[in-house]
């Protein structure tokens, strides 16, 4: 995983997750807040309505008694009691009186009944009139609730005196209309709905959910996993087994629904309007942190590419951890370019002193691959070859003879002829060169010189016979400057040639076995040779001191002209 | 004898020969509010009946046919004389619901309503109570002596009718248009009364001649407008 996504999964999840919950938990603290106020209202707007409910029948039983006063419906009364012949005629008068009555307060029903409660008239209102009612099947309450025709009444009574003693009951009722609550409500008798505004529920579900309540108080109940509120409505509640009971039933959720779909919408579209937000955030904060990360690692990346260390600019980066890791970076770098430096320095010491070593053996060759070295790396110069050639060559001059070691000193050191015998094992020494140092490793660029230092340019060199350019560059310098120092220097047989008689031993084979343009260019250096300061033979610590300063290849060195019979 | 008879002669001569008293009653507004009340008849079972709207037709002709016109005063000459009135009980209500007859006069009060009546006064001038009855039956009243009497029925506040005895034998209604006459009056000044339930007793005096009818207005704005509150607003 990557550390950008892993900083923005770790800043963003939680958050999101943080975020998801707090507003589901601030919407349905809202909700439930709204719910609650709402069911306040609706309960305070339903005890109004049983306080008004209640206001209004005593009122009407206020007015009621006023009416049960009314001399002439007494008179009346008088009448259908004391008249029995024409008893139909007189209950006409007293039904003729209630519809006066009816008419003028405004009620649908009115009755009037006997001291002993037997009814004696009764009219109802009828569309646009009145209308007489068959006592007989009359069964009215005092109180309460009535059907006649399917049409439901709701009555309420008062005693109408005569002389202090009760003689009639008057009763009278309007027609029961549930709706005029302005609340939905709901009508039970004997447990059983009668009347109820809830057109989508079935009375069954009502009459079992407000079989929980209690007859008084207010009770929340659930019918279809919805809310309803219920308050007993007035006191028309009858007594006994024939009751009534009148209540109101409000969804609660449905009133809250609107309110709640809004807040749901505006919840969702501010939730994902943040989670968004977040999502950017996450993103840039991610990628700011991530940045210098990636910065180091690619810059770590393209080093690995091209084998170097680079340092890092210092205080590239804002960030504290990151500029400590590049320190430490740049520090390790420097320190394994220390180390590599150090390793290398150790390296070519040892080189050098090997080719000292090597040239000791005779007193006539010591300083040979030194100056070897030295006149390669000029003519190289001459010939504007790269820094790193340079050192190739300088390194690979060195080491050119380090095969003589598998050569016996009798061999080497032989006065005078040599037999072809002797000759083919001296030719021997630049491959023995090429397989000690095939296997060291960092000395592959060396090989070349070592092994192919002795080709001629026309194909009738040693060991492979390589012609022209097949031959490198390096390897066709080294062996102009090697011919040179041999030729230069003296021998126990005879004294080396000048500079000039050996530049025209040069010339001489220049372009058949020397590569001309060395050759020219070479002559173009003029004599490099200081004028012997030193003569005879040197010890082995000035050889490693000469060695030790070969890091300025350039510097003059005072040279003992030796030379190496074989080269 | 024959002076006698010829006195008698001269006294008839003298009264037919008495002149009409013509007059108009004038009366520019609604003085009293009526309701239609059902028809007793229609109380029964399955019929019904609008109630409480204000009875059709011109309500200023009500008012001037509301007017009781007689001769309260006058010469030698105010007599009385007897006849006999109705007021029916039909459809809850007095018709007519103002007679207006001599002392000494007589009215009828046959009940034709399906219904009880019970028809009563408790007026100075001649209290009664007819009592119960049912449809069909009839209670007979003299009233002796003049005055305004008020006729209810115990079974029905919104029954009333009114009797007005006159002292004299000229006595009328007014019609529709307000006009009136009493006929055949003696010469002499006279007092005439118009007399309105609402609008109360209004007195002029008439002087009628040898020869010649005599005419006389009343006007029957007895309030001013302003005074006029309805009732419900108090």
């Amino acid at each position: 995983m990557r550390f950008a996504t892993r900083t923005f999964l770790s800043s963003f999840v939680p958050l999101a997750v943080l975020l998801v919950i707090s507003f589901w938990a601030v919407r349905a603290a809202v909700i439930a807040t709204v719910r609650d106020s709402l069911r306040a209202a609706v309960r305070d707007k339903q005890l109004a309505l049983a306080r008004e409910q209640t206001r209004q029948e005593t009122r009407d039983r206020k007015l009621l008694q006023g009416v049960a006063e009314n001399p002439t419906l007494k008179a009346g009364l008088q009448l259908l009691a004391l008249e029995h012949k024409v008893k139909d005629q007189a209950r006409n008068t007293v039904e003729d009186q209630l519809s006066e009555i009816c008419d003028s307060l405004n009620f649908d029903f009115i009755m009037v009944s006997g001291a002993r409660g037997e009814p004696l008239a009764a009219v109802i209102r009828e569309a646009g009139g009145f209308a007489p009612l068959s006592l007989i099947r009359l069964h009215t309450p005092e109180q309460g609730f009535f059907s006649v025709d399917d049409r439901l009444y709701e009555v309420t009574s008062v005693p109408m005196h005569e002389a202090g003693a009760q003689v009639a009951t008057l009763t009278v009722g309007g027609r029961f209309d549930i709706s005029r609550f302005g609340v939905p409500a709901v009508l039970l008798h004997k447990g059983a709905v009668i009347e109820a505004q809830m057109r989508d529920l079935a009375p069954a579900q009502i009459e079992k959910a407000l079989a929980t309540c209690t007859l008084s108080a207010d009770c929340e109940l659930r019918i279809q996993d919805e809310t309803y509120l219920s308050l007993p409505l007035g006191q028309t509640a009858g007594v006994g087994g024939d009751s009534y009971i009148l209540r109101s039933l409000q969804n609660v959720d449905a009133a809250s629904a609107p309110l709640q779909a809004v807040l749901r919408k505006l919840f969702l579209i501010t939730g994902l309007i943040a989670i968004a937000a977040m999502l950017a955030i996450s993103a840039l904060s991610s990628r700011s942190i991530a940045r210098p990360l990636a910065d180091v690692a690619a810059h770590l990346r393209s080093s690995a590419a091209t084998g170097e260390l680079p340092e890092f600019r210092e205080n590239q980066s804002v960030v504290q951890e990151i500029r400590d890791l590049t320190q430490g970076f740049n520090h390790a770098a420097k320190a394994v370019q220390e180390s590599r430096e150090r390793l290398t320095r150790a390296y070519v010491q040892f080189v050098g002193s090997l080719a000292q070593a090597l040239d000791a053996r005779d007193a006539y060759t010591a300083g040979h691959s030194r100056r070897v070295s030295e006149l390669s790396c000029a003519i190289a110069k001459a010939m504007n070859i790269s820094e790193q050639d340079l050192e190739t060559i300088r390194i690979g001059a060195l080491l050119h003879d380090l095969g003589k070691i598998g050569i016996s000193d009798l061999v080497l050191q032989k006065p005078g002829r040599l037999t072809q015998e002797e000759t083919d094992l001296i030719r021997q020494h630049p491959v023995i060169g090429k397989r000690i140092l095939e296997n060291v490793q960092g000395l592959e660029a060396y090989l070349g010189i070592v092994e192919l230092h002795h080709e001629n340019w026309n194909g009738t060199g040693y060991p492979r016979g390589l012609k022209g350019e097949e031959t490198p560059l390096h390897a066709r310098i080294v062996k102009v400057a090697d011919a040179y120092d041999a030729m230069t220097s003296d021998r126990p047989y005879r004294r080396g040639k000048s500079h000039a008689e050996a530049l025209a031993v040069l010339r001489s084979v220049s372009g058949s076995e020397m590569d001309s343009s060395v050759v020219e260019a070479f002559a173009l250096l003029g004599d490099l040779r200081q004028p012997a300061a030193l003569e005879g033979t040197q010890s082995l610590r000035s050889l490693s001191q000469a060695v030790r300063r070969d890091a300025a290849p350039q510097a003059a060195e005072p040279v003992t002209v030796l030379e190496s019979e074989a080269s | 004898m024959w002076f006698r008879l010829a006195s008698c002669v001269l006294v008839t001569s003298a009264l037919l020969a008495g002149a009409d008293i013509r007059g108009t009653i004038a009366i520019e507004r609604k003085l009293t509010r009526r309701n239609v009340t059902a028809s007793a008849g229609m109380y029964q079972r399955g019929s019904t009946v609008e109630l409480g709207a204000d009875s059709e037709g011109d309500a200023l002709a009500f008012e001037r046919s509301h007017v009781a016109v007689y001769i309260e005063s006058g010469p030698n000459s105010v007599v009385s004389s007897i006849v006999k009135a109705s007021i029916e009980q039909r459809d809850r209500r007095f018709v007519p619901d103002l007679v207006v007859i001599p002392a000494g006069s007589s009215v009828s009060f046959p009940n034709f309503d399906p219904i009880f009546h019970n028809v009563f006064s408790l007026s100075k001038a001649k209290s009664f109570d007819l009592g119960n009855y049912p449809q069909g039956q009839n209670r007979i009243v003299t009233f002796s002596s003049p005055g305004v009497v008020a006729v209810y029925c115990h079974l029905h506040s919104n029954m009333a009718a009114t009797v007005v005895v006159a002292p004299s034998r000229w006595a009328v209604r007014a019609d529709g248009n307000g006009l009136f006459t009493l006929k055949d009056v003696p010469a002499g000044t006279y007092t005439v009364v118009a007399w309105h339930k609402a609008a109360g007793t209004f007195r002029k005096t008439v002087t009628i001649g040898e020869k010649g009818d005599a005419e006389i207005s009343f006007t029957l704005p007895y309030i001013d407008s302003t005074d006029i509150k309805p009732v419900a607003h108090r």
